[in-house]
């Protein structure tokens, strides 16, 4: 039963990773309905590159940033009212992708590659 | 079938149950951000139009500002060092509505933060309509900083493109952007979006 655990657990953890390796989006939270002041956030990795905020429809205040795993420090941050608002990561940095809105009643989801 | 085979089987088949499983998993998350792939691959091959520039400061180089239109129907303004980088802060809409459906749409990028006296640079870029006449930031100490226009033809349409960058002055004193506002030729306002460092 251990043994079968594992397995069952490092096979989803492979599959995770792999999709993100093969240059996928992986999407840490959404699609779902936003409020006003609540975020978001992926996992910590050396490898993201990018962050994304995507609503259905645009005029919904929110931002995207990225978040080091050191000072956790804001890093590139974008806020803006788009239908899609973007942002990048730095070069050598392990960090998390976030992300806020600032209005309530939109549905969107945040993903980071 | 001995203990040992039995053991061996349920494993297989928990295998393929949980492959089955991540895969559907993963599948939704795919379709969930599929907007967002199609988006990103319209974008790498897409190219950028300078329709505006941010001058040097705070320590940091010249940027520009970048208008681009895709295959995906997006159009996409960008903060960025060149057209051929590919770190580029701001976001997309619809082609056929550039502006959201308003007379203004502004994009704020900075560095540091979230606490305003953390942040050590600041950018604004954006896109106003053709018939507004001007673009001013309200800050948090109630002051206004006036924006410089530039007018830009996208898409067989015209529009005035702007890029700003906050003085250090304001930086360290903790003074940031709370909303950019349009005006027309009386002065009046006719377009705000609020906007601010997000802690």
């Amino acid at each position: 039963m251990q043994r079968m655990l594992v397995a069952v657990a490092v096979l989803v953890l492979s599959l995770a990773i792999a999709s993100v390796a093969l240059g996928g989006v992986y999407t840490y939270a959404g699609p779902k309905q936003w409020s006003a002041g609540q975020g978001a956030g992926s996992y910590y990795s050396p490898d993201w590159l990018a962050n994304y905020f995507a609503t259905y429809g645009s005029g919904y205040d929110k931002t995207v940033t990225f978040i080091d795993n050191k000072q956790y420090a804001w890093h590139n941050t974008v806020r803006n009212t788009k239908s899609v608002t973007e942002t990048y990561s730095d070069y050598g940095m392990t960090d998390k992708g976030h992300c806020k809105a600032h209005v309530t009643g939109f549905w969107g989801s945040c993903s980071v590659r | 079938m001995t203990r040992r085979t039995r053991r061996w089987a349920i494993l297989a088949v928990a295998g393929v149950l949980t492959f089955t499983l991540a895969g559907a998993v993963v599948a939704a998350r795919f379709g969930a951000s599929g907007d967002v792939e199609t988006l990103i691959a319209a974008e790498r091959s897409a190219p950028l139009l300078r329709v505006a520039d941010i001058g040097a400061g705070n320590g940091k180089p010249a940027r520009g500002v970048f208008a681009q239109i895709t295959s995906s129907g997006h159009f996409c303004l960008w903060d960025a060092v060149s057209a051929s980088s590919p770190q580029r802060q701001g976001g997309c809409d619809p082609v056929e509505d550039p502006l959201g459906g308003r007379l203004l749409s502004a994009s704020l990028a900075y560095e540091g933060g979230p606490a305003a006296v953390d942040v050590s640079d600041a950018r604004l870029v954006g896109l106003v309509a053709a018939s507004v006449a001007g673009v001013q930031v309200l800050m948090s100490d109630g002051t206004r900083r006036e924006v410089l226009l530039k007018k830009a033809s996208l898409g067989g349409e015209g529009f005035q493109a702007f890029g700003f960058r906050f003085g250090r002055a304001d930086l360290r004193r903790g003074v940031g952007p709370t909303a950019v506002i349009a005006v027309d030729e009386t002065g009046e306002e006719v377009d705000r979006q609020p906007t601010g460092f997000a802690g």
